[in-house]
């Protein structure tokens, strides 16, 4: 048995594909393990493998080339889940796929391996989509956009583009607070994300609590709260369904369900 | 912008009522456009619709959903705001409304703008007031994203024109399912009034596709379609006739969806029923269950139901009811059987279906394979097999199973309490009469 211990990154995983490909090791014998060996397993080989943005930019275009982009839309969903068998399922999926199956192996739900890539892939598409509603920018005193979250995961990448897309005339700022990312959007430029510890950018260097709200913003916000607390019918209480729909952990984030006026204000 | 601080108190009690007015409109949906930003404005569209909270009904807020102005020249007996009604009135200026939607857009608190009305002095003028609004929104805050208009029945075709190029989705309140309770509850509409502008804004979007192939930067006429709703319970329709009615609006009016919203009372009034079990939740949702089933699942309206059996099953849904009358085409195998056929076992909806359609290509299924795809076998297992064998030694009668499902019990988005049930059998006693009318107007 080899494992491979890669990164917790898209990089890391791919890298893992490629060296294991390279180095011809027996997928049935393998494994992709993603962050640190935890228990150690007996007559096990490992190795760590260093994350390449060259050896993974390879391996990504030929599954574009070879398997598709809704194949490789898939995979990327998967390889930012936050499970920590995301690494092996893809692992096994991509060796389908290459061995024969090409870009109908997503189909091939009687596979553990692929079915886990389609949960996971679903999984992510999920919380993006949950969260490009449920996000709650907030406007500070300079006039720039700040939004947190926490999401289960990485799905930083991919809210990027669609509000980049929405508000291309706004400054605005994404933070991880999980992960300590932030994607930044100067208004009508590209985006770029950048980690907490470069305080490149003033704007996305600050820490939550020396920012200061606009002047406007504690008004505009007790609107909204007034709003969603208008809009619903007594009659039709239902709050059951109303946490199924909008599970508890996205509120702390959400304007609508913070009934102080906000802190840093 | 400044304009709204000044006037805090009043934009704030404005927002309240004119809220409170809207909340018994039933469509928040966001669905059925798919557009890119400009780069040069605020916004895009996004064809599955997002959903940006829920409120304690568990209803999605996806738009602001207000009314320009909740006072009306019309008395219809089950809307708060009719005429007769003492409650504290309210208008937005088109200017606030512009404000309020692009403040709440930015922050991401909405998907776009639902704007009803009550009705101003005549139809004509309220919609021209809305069309101000909307063209600022367009035109001067360049807002690019979803906006819903309800059109005012007996609005003049040109305005609907004008309007229908600036709007997502524009729709018409068939209000009740039948003339004949139009004209009891809501006596200043008439039926031909509220199918004249859906027809006409069926045949704009029909023209718009053409233009659309010949020019591809042509202005989109409501590009994601019209809906309508229907308030259910408030007079003595039947199931089927309901059903029949939001059949021929799909077909012969190329409706997105038909919305229907159980009657709620907010208004005393003797030709209204009372309704002591609170609004009728259930057969509200056995609509929307047998709506779906017609839209996705290629169910028809007789199928569904008939005239010897004009009201849904409390017990069992739509799809369910209908496979414990038509045994003789069950079991379903799963590894054979065309997709349609599986789209019509009792548990198995839409996505599970193709699912198993995709993955038996790839080898045959067993029901190991099945539950680990995600299939729900618990109500399926009576209706299906896989190679030829039943999950467990099962019979194929009608009793046998109806009692296993009874035991395996409904998932309902609501409590299900007896007073909601008691509602159904209230209207159902007997209050059928008409034939559903919606084409006979045209």
């Amino acid at each position: 048995m080899h494992i491979l211990i890669c990164e917790d990154s898209v990089e890391g995983i791919l890298t893992g594909i490629y060296r294991a490909c390279e180095w011809h090791l027996e997928p049935e014998d393998t494994r992709i393990q993603i962050g640190e060996a935890g228990n150690l397993q007996l007559f096990a080989e490992y190795h760590t493998v260093e994350p390449n943005a060259e050896t993974a930019g390879k391996v990504i275009r030929s599954i574009r080339a070879k398997l598709g982009d809704e194949v490789a839309y898939d995979l990327h969903n998967a390889m930012a889940s936050a499970d920590e068998e995301k690494g092996d399922a893809v692992y096994h999926t991509v060796v389908m796929a290459y061995a024969g199956k090409g870009c109908s192996v997503m189909n091939c739900l009687q596979n553990d391996y692929v079915r886990k890539v389609s949960e996971l892939s679903r999984n992510v598409w999920c919380e993006t989509h949950h969260l490009y509603g449920f996000l709650r920018f907030e406007e500070l005193a300079s006039g720039v956009l700040y939004a947190s979250i926490s999401p289960k995961n990485h799905i930083l990448a991919m809210l990027a583009p669609h509000f980049a897309d929405r508000f291309p005339l706004e400054n605005f700022v994404i933070h991880d607070v999980k992960r300590q990312l932030y994607v930044v959007h100067p208004r009508k430029q590209d985006w770029y994300m950048i980690h907490a510890t470069e305080e490149q950018n003033p704007d996305a260097g600050q820490q939550g609590k020396n920012m200061q709200l606009s002047e406007r913003e504690d008004f505009i916000q007790s609107l909204f709260r007034h709003f969603v607390s208008t809009i619903s019918i007594e009659d039709r209480k239902n709050t059951d369904l109303q946490r199924n729909l909008l599970p508890l952990r996205f509120r702390p984030f959400m304007t609508e369900f913070r009934t102080t006026k906000n802190e840093n204000g | 912008m400044e304009y709204l601080e000044n006037t805090s108190m009043t934009i704030m009690d404005k927002l309240g009522i004119l809220t409170d007015a809207a909340k018994y409109d039933v469509a928040c949906t966001s669905s059925g456009s798919e557009r890119k930003g400009s780069g040069n404005g605020m916004g895009n569209a996004i064809s599955a619709g997002i959903c940006h909270s829920f409120s304690t009904d568990g209803r999605c807020i996806s738009l602001l959903k207000i009314l320009y102005t909740n006072e009306c020249i019309y008395d219809c007996k089950y809307c708060i705001n009719r005429r007769s009604n003492d409650v504290p009135r309210a208008s937005f200026t088109p200017d606030e409304i512009c404000e309020l939607t692009i403040e709440f857009y930015r922050r991401n608190y909405i998907e776009g703008l639902f704007l009803s009305s009550g009705i101003l002095k005549s139809p004509d003028n309220t919609m021209e007031q809305i069309y101000t609004a909307i063209f600022q929104l367009r035109h001067v805050y360049h807002f690019e994203g979803y906006i819903h208009v309800k059109t005012i029945p007996g609005t003049s075709p040109d305005i609907i024109e004008q309007l229908g190029l600036l709007v997502d989705r524009m729709s018409v309140n068939l209000e009740l399912p039948t003339a004949e309770g139009l004209q009891k509850l809501a006596p200043n509409k008439h039926r031909k009034n509220i199918l004249t502008p859906m027809r006409q804004v069926q045949n704009g979007i029909a023209r718009n596709r053409n233009e659309l192939v010949l020019y591809r930067h042509a202005p989109q006429f409501v590009p994601a379609g019209q809906s309508t709703q229907m308030i259910i319970g408030a007079t003595g329709e039947t199931d089927y006739q309901i059903v029949n009615v939001a059949e021929n609006l799909y077909r012969k009016f190329d409706l997105k969806r038909v919305f229907y919203s159980a009657f709620i009372h907010v208004n005393q009034d003797k030709d209204l029923p009372t309704l002591p079990g609170g609004p009728p939740l259930l057969r509200e949702h056995r609509l929307y269950q047998a709506d779906f089933l017609m839209r996705f699942y290629g169910f028809r309206a007789t199928e569904l139901l008939s005239e010897d059996r004009p009201n849904f099953n409390v017990y069992f849904d739509p799809k369910a009811d209908w496979a414990l009358r038509h045994l003789e085409k069950f079991p379903v195998e799963i590894n054979r059987a065309p997709l349609e056929m599986i789209m019509r076992v009792p548990g198995i909806g839409v996505k599970s279906a193709r699912k198993i359609v995709q993955a038996r290509r790839h080898g045959n299924l067993t029901f190991d394979h099945l539950k680990k795809i995600g299939v729900v076998l618990k109500r399926a297992l009576y209706f299906i097999t896989c190679s030829g064998k039943m999950m467990y030694p099962t019979k194929l009668e009608e009793d046998y199973i109806a009692r296993h499902l009874l035991e395996t019990g409904e998932r309902l988005p609501f409590n299900r309490d007896g007073s909601t049930y008691q509602q159904i059998s209230l209207f159902d006693a007997g209050m059928v009469a008409e034939q559903p009318d919606v084409f006979r107007a045209i």
